[in-house]
């Protein structure tokens, strides 16, 4: 079997079972959450739940990452604040606007969109690498990160740093013949795609669920979420 | 009376001894030959350069026969080779080198073409070379390819049987090509899976690049050996490289300028292709570098995306429109619902069992009445 060969099995059926795995798994996941049981909310309507939601969405995600001093977090550890946010800002530019990924995107969608230019989008992988790279190395510095860092831990980053790895690699045709590293950025996609329903990196959906009901169950009491 | 060399001939037809010095240069430039291995070891017995050895084979060895096979094809590669934009080499192979065999350009038909084979076949039994052109089928022992009511299994294991090397030309021969793409009716194989008893080197390509073909050949009459390929039995010399890397769009690509549409002001100008769904990355051939029609153009220069000819399994390969980074196979809505189903159920029956489960831990701890009480 040769790489070709490998990298159309990637491509192919094992992507498209991974693909199902992973919704697969997202709606178990989600179904698990749901039968966790809801509490009746038995409070008073004081304000609105649309509006808590929207405030909660504008303030966590649009306005307090970029003023840092506002969150007491950035203080206490500046180097997880700007690494992680620098992180997910690249992994957002990477996956959506640049090229390739586009494509995957309206290949699945059949909706496409305007991309970056692949200098700004090489550019951002280049400093999700970076961070990615720190966030690694401070969670070994750091005591207390330490302590709570267990192997899921370890191994969502390294199921998260390969598929960027190779992807970068594959960019630049570092090391190895394109269809070596596309198979390798596959074989690493495919990992990711089926270990995120059963890991904490399922976040990047579960997050705005937190957020919404959060938002909601604030709004309704007319307090700032 | 024994053949005359090929280079008797030559100067027979007119070919000044400069002229024919300068075509020795050249020949061994188009073949790809260089101070390999057995160059060196050629070379260094002849104690001359790349050209002198090519002149050097071309004055003492005979004709080389040629017998070309068309099995399941569309005759493209042999359209390419009749129209092969370097007249030299495609003189040498259709004139000097001389294909006795060959269904589409050959005068003969019928009963006394096929006559004209068996002869060439047993006076040059062992030194032939057999071309093969579209691929081999065995489904039905070969029932759905027949040539003068033999099957074209028959044909083929028949002639590679004396041949001295097998050179599988164009995709359908090297990789089994459009009649092996899916669901592939007749069972057509590569012609490598069938001959494995003799020396095999592929040209794939749609149509095979003609140059190449004729290098190949013009090779073996050289050094009487096939040159050294990669791992799918492709000569390095020219599938060395990928279509992109020596793409004239590649400075595009890597500036991220990508022609968004066929024909359109971008793809005019040059931009990258890959949008469009172009394979060049992925795909080993000389087209960037030799070109078509005397080094005028190629696909993708003229706009058109790489479709990755050379590589196998290429009709299968995704769309030839489709960005090359989009999957393979897309789950279906029904693939969809059912991961959904199981997702659901799966999570909804855990979910109950555990309710299930803490109903009855909270009866059994109310059962049981704490210790302290008890005494």
């Amino acid at each position: 079997m040769g790489w070709p060969e490998i990298l159309r099995f990637f491509r192919g059926p094992f992507l498209k079972a991974a693909l199902l795995i992973f919704i697969g798994g997202m709606t178990y996941r989600l179904i698990r959450v749901l039968l966790l049981g809801w509490r009746r909310d038995r409070a008073k309507s004081a304000g609105s739940k649309v509006g808590g939601t929207l405030k909660a969405y504008l303030k966590s995600l649009l306005i307090l990452p970029f003023i840092p001093w506002v969150k007491r977090t950035f203080p206490r550890n500046a180097l997880t604040y700007i690494a992680g946010g620098l992180f997910h800002l690249s992994l957002f530019v990477v996956l959506i606007f640049g090229v390739p990924h586009m494509l995957v995107w309206k290949s699945l969608t059949k909706v496409g969109w305007p991309t970056l230019p692949t200098p700004v989008v090489d550019w951002a992988a280049a400093v999700g690498i970076a961070a990615m790279v720190m966030l690694f190395i401070n969670r070994f510095v750091q005591p207390v990160l330490r302590l709570i860092s267990g192997w899921p831990a370890r191994l969502n980053w390294i199921f998260v740093f390969l598929p960027m790895v190779t992807g970068y690699m594959m960019t630049h045709h570092m090391f190895f013949r394109y269809e070596v590293l596309f198979s390798l950025h596959m074989i690493a996609v495919d990992v990711l795609l089926i270990w995120i329903p059963f890991s904490r990196i399922s976040h990047f959906l579960f997050y705005f669920f937190a957020k919404t009901i959060h938002g909601a169950q604030a709004g309704k009491r007319g307090v700032t979420p | 009376m024994p053949d005359k060399t090929i280079y008797q001939q030559l100067r027979e037809d007119g070919l000044s001894r400069r002229d024919f010095v300068k075509f020795c240069g050249l020949l061994s430039g188009m073949i790809g030959l260089e101070f390999s291995a057995a160059g060196k070891a050629l070379g260094a017995a002849a104690g001359r350069a790349p050209a002198d050895v090519v002149a050097q084979a071309l004055k003492t060895k005979p004709r080389l026969p040629v017998i070309w096979l068309e099995l399941q094809d569309c005759a493209g590669c042999t359209e390419a080779i009749s129209r092969s934009t370097s007249p030299s080499l495609s003189n040498l192979v259709l004139n000097r080198i001389a294909i006795d065999y060959q269904e589409t350009l050959m005068a003969a038909a019928g009963a006394q073409a096929e006559e004209a084979k068996r002869a060439t076949m047993a006076k040059y039994r062992g030194q032939y070379v057999l071309v093969v052109e579209g691929s081999p089928t065995v489904f039905q022992g070969g029932a759905f390819c027949t040539i003068g009511g033999r099957s074209n299994l028959e044909i083929l294991k028949e002639a590679a049987e004396g041949a001295a090397a097998v050179i599988a030309t164009g995709n359908c021969a090297a990789f089994g090509g459009l009649p092996r793409a899916h669901p592939n009716p007749t069972g057509a194989h590569a012609v490598m899976d069938i001959i494995t008893d003799k020396p095999v080197i592929n040209i794939p390509g749609c149509p095979a690049i003609p140059d190449v073909t004729t290098g190949v050949i013009v090779h073996f009459l050289v050094l009487g050996t096939l040159p050294k390929t990669d791992g799918l039995k492709r000569p390095l010399a020219f599938y060395g490289h990928t279509i992109h890397d020596h793409c004239l769009r590649r400075p595009f690509h890597e500036a991220g300028r990508f022609a968004a549409d066929f024909g359109g002001r971008s793809a005019r100008e040059g931009w990258c292709l890959y949008k469009l769904g172009c394979k060049g990355p992925t795909t080993y051939n000389a087209c960037s570098s030799l070109k078509w029609e005397r080094g005028l153009s190629f696909p993708v220069q003229s706009g058109h995306p790489c479709l990755g000819c050379s590589e196998p399994k290429f009709w299968d390969g995704g769309g030839f429109y489709q960005g090359q980074s989009a999957p393979l196979n897309r789950p279906g809505k029904v693939d969809v619902g059912l991961a959904v189903g199981a997702g659901a159920i799966l999570g909804g029956a855990l979910a109950v069992a555990n309710r299930a489960g803490k109903k009855r831990g909270v009866a059994k701890s109310e059962a049981v009445p704490p210790k302290g009480k008890a005494e």
